[in-house]
């Protein structure tokens, strides 16, 4: 019998174009729905989710098994996810989420199922070569998810398969419309995965952390507002600060420059281009390697602060096991601490850290 | 493909299903039109009425067609609502067709007390007793649980209901085609049973109601099923419920034997082979052909993959619970540990199966198991 791959499927169309892709290769294809997230939060799309990839998996005739990491979603993601917001961090769960349960509880499933390599629905790539693991960005420059997979290591890409990263966005749909699969035309998901859309997120964070309203002021020192909780606010936010005319000397909108967390003050800046919304350095910690840690400053590195920024060229100015320092060429717009910094060689991402604090 | 999974549904009958095919090409007219297509479907109702009366021993009238054990509890439950007592006793292991009911219509002001059950899954009578409040208007207690198969001490229980003059309930889903069931025998006021448990159609289930027990309907429209239960009669269903009834009451001990036939084949086994394996629920007061049995060391949804793989289907806790590897609440009541929980599955055999198909089922349990 051919090998077992076991693919991670969602229902959205990237991994049912990866299963499909997979079954056409010849390998026995298995597919596994992961739910993570319990309770009935209306926003939360997974029983919908789980009818499309049984539809899929039914057309292509692949067998489907659903399995539960909502205790390893909540022991080892969300508990971090909040602790984060609590202390006015902006913290990334789709990177912990990888780590922890796509990558670790679902990979170790999948083995004790019987799988020689796991399959997911990333736009990225592994390249193996002279026994080592590389990860790849993914061919789809837009859609390059390789920022979310920094925290992997040589276990995890031994061990796994992108069969959509070479592949881009449109084609993938593309194959989807010509193998008749009903999700073809599915929307993206957006926004974080048990909360849904932005519009939600103030309503949900209230449940689990308890609100603390203060006041706004412009970098200035001059108060010209309240904020609700400095968790609801992020680095370079402009919307939802409720700052009308008459604090600042032209119409141009604000947007939130700092937290003071000591005394619980939201800071603003008004202009994008204000300088305060601009820093050249950063600090960060927990810090991880793809591949064997570098011993010396890298050449020719560059690094996203953010999903989907261009590289930024930069220099890592000081770097011990945990933590670094980061200089960029440029100026960052809204450095934000909780964010992980993922640093690139071209085309090959070579690992990241978390964004304590920035200068 | 071998199926062990008859507690979660069977097959139809292929003599329901000939039965249903014959209505429902003949017969469409509406039971509550006077002209004779309605007159023809309404006499077919009530005939299937008859049939199922008969067989558990009542009066047509204390049938009520819903459509499903489900809602069969369902309107037992909610009909509470509109009474001066709220207080139910229920089990802590019922199905969730009760306990989630329950819970639903506490904002109605209904509460109540769940009794514990033993290691076998048995609610204990005196501890019923002990729990009976002024306000008490109904005990729901099942007869046989889904997923070890343990049947009740129900005639105490009803006893003890009779004695307090509170209604009696009890989710009787598991129990018919698998043990004899006559209302003359079993007091209780209402009964909960569907179709699809004894090789009867889906979507089709009845209530029987003793003839002076109360009733406040929660679908209400056109009046059908004396007032109890609106919505036109789905003509077919009802007719493949009669017939499943009617074959599982005219088969009942060749299908019991046949069922403990395979149950003690199985069994005797695997035990045969490892002293390891665990046997759930009670011993002798079970129905046939249900088995729960512990694989220690074993993950149950790794296991039910790999069967599933080579096209054996069997179940871990109940139906609805699959899909997850939460520990079964009902293993869990029954003071199960953690670990043998998560290492357990439910084996229902039916009438499809024969001596070699446990065969086969125990080699390949042995095989993925190591016990």
């Amino acid at each position: 019998m051919s090998d077992t791959v076991i693919v991670g499927m969602s229902g959205g169309v990237d991994s049912s174009v990866t299963a499909k892709i997979l079954k056409d290769l010849g390998y026995n294809v298995e597919c596994v729905f992961m739910k993570n997230w319990e309770g009935d939060d209306k926003n939360c799309n997974s029983e919908e989710d789980y009818k499309d990839a049984l539809s899929v998996c039914d057309h292509l005739d692949l067998p489907l098994r659903s399995v539960n990491f909502s205790n390893e979603y909540w022991d080892n993601v969300f508990k971090h996810f909040i602790d984060e917001y609590a202390r006015g961090r902006t913290p990334n769960p789709d990177v912990l989420c990888n780590r922890e349960v796509k990558f670790k509880a679902f990979l170790d499933y999948a083995f004790d199922l019987g799988a020689v390599k796991i399959a997911t629905g990333h736009y990225a790539q592994i390249n193996e070569s002279e026994d080592e693991f590389h990860l790849l960005k993914g061919l789809d420059k837009n859609k390059d998810q390789s920022y979310f997979l920094y925290l992997l290591g040589q276990n995890e890409l031994s061990k796994s398969l992108f069969p959509i990263g070479d592949i881009d966005k449109v084609k993938v749909r593309k194959i989807a419309e010509n193998s008749g699969l009903i999700n073809y035309a599915k929307k993206d998901s957006t926004g974080v995965c048990f909360i849904g859309e932005q519009q939600f997120f103030k309503e949900f964070l209230k449940k689990y952390i308890p609100v603390k309203p203060g006041l706004i002021q412009t970098i200035d020192g001059k108060i010209c507002g309240e904020h609700d909780g400095l968790m609801y606010y992020t680095m370079g936010q402009r919307k939802g600060l409720g700052i009308g005319g008459g604090h600042g000397f032209k119409e141009a909108p604000w947007f939130v420059a700092d937290k003071d967390l000591d005394n619980n003050i939201l800071i603003v800046a008004q202009g994008h281009d204000h300088p305060s919304l601009f820093h050249h350095g950063l600090e960060a910690d927990q810090i991880h390697w793809i591949n064997e840690a570098p011993t010396n400053s890298l050449e020719n590195i560059s690094a996203k602060i953010r999903y989907r920024q261009d590289d930024q060229s930069c220099r890592i100015t000081e770097l011990s096991k945990n933590n670094c320092k980061v200089i960029f060429n440029e100026p960052q717009f809204a450095i934000t601490p909780g964010q992980s910094v993922v640093f690139y060689i071209d085309n090959k991402c070579m690992g990241g850290a978390i964004i304590d604090k920035r200068f | 493909m071998l199926y062990f999974d008859h507690s979660a549904t069977t097959p139809i009958h292929p003599i329901v299903l000939d039965k249903m095919n014959s209505i429902s090409q003949n017969h469409f007219g509406n039971p509550s039109s006077i002209h004779a297509s309605g007159r023809k479907s309404k006499s077919i109702i009530e005939n299937a009425r008859r049939i199922i009366a008969e067989s558990i021993q009542a009066s047509p009238n204390e049938i009520i067609f819903t459509g499903s054990g489900t809602e069969a509890n369902n309107s037992v439950l909610w009909s509470l609502i509109y009474e001066k007592n709220k207080h139910v006793i229920t089990s802590s292991i019922e199905h969730p067709a009760i306990l989630k009911v329950l819970d639903s219509i506490e904002p109605f002001g209904i509460t109540y007390t769940k009794l514990p059950v033993n290691k076998f899954g048995e609610v204990n009578p005196k501890a019923l007793e002990e729990v009976i409040k002024d306000d008490t208007g109904l005990i729901s207690i099942m007869m046989v649980n889904n997923e070890v198969g343990t049947i009740n001490p129900i005639n105490e229980l009803i006893n003890i209901a009779e004695k307090k003059n509170i209604p009696f309930h009890s989710d009787a889903v598991q129990a018919l085609g698998k043990t004899p069931l006559s209302v003359k025998d079993i007091r209780a006021d209402y009964l909960s049973f569907s179709s699809h448990k004894f090789y009867g159609p889906k979507g089709v289930g009845f209530l029987y109601k003793k003839k002076k027990s109360k009733l406040n309907p929660i679908i209400i429209g056109g009046g059908q099923e004396s007032q109890f239960r609106a919505g036109t009669e789905n003509i077919s269903g009802i007719v493949g419920l009669s017939e499943a009834v009617r074959l599982s009451a005219q088969n009942l001990d060749k299908r019991i034997l046949h069922l403990k036939k395979l149950e003690s084949e199985f069994k005797s086994k695997l035990s045969h082979y490892s002293s390891n394996i665990v046997f759930n629920g009670h011993p002798k007061k079970h129905v046939p052909g249900v088995v729960s049995t512990s694989f220690p060391g074993k993950r149950s949804d790794i296991l039910l993959a790999e069967l599933d793989r080579e096209g054996i289907e069997v179940s871990s806790g109940s139906a609805c619970g699959s899909g997850s590897i939460k520990p079964s609440f009902v293993l869990e009541e029954m003071g199960i540990s953690e670990s043998q929980n998560t290492s357990t599955i439910r084996v229902s055999f039916g009438r499809g199966n024969t001596l070699e198909d446990v065969n086969v089922l125990v080699n390949a349990l042995l095989k993925y198991t190591n016990v």
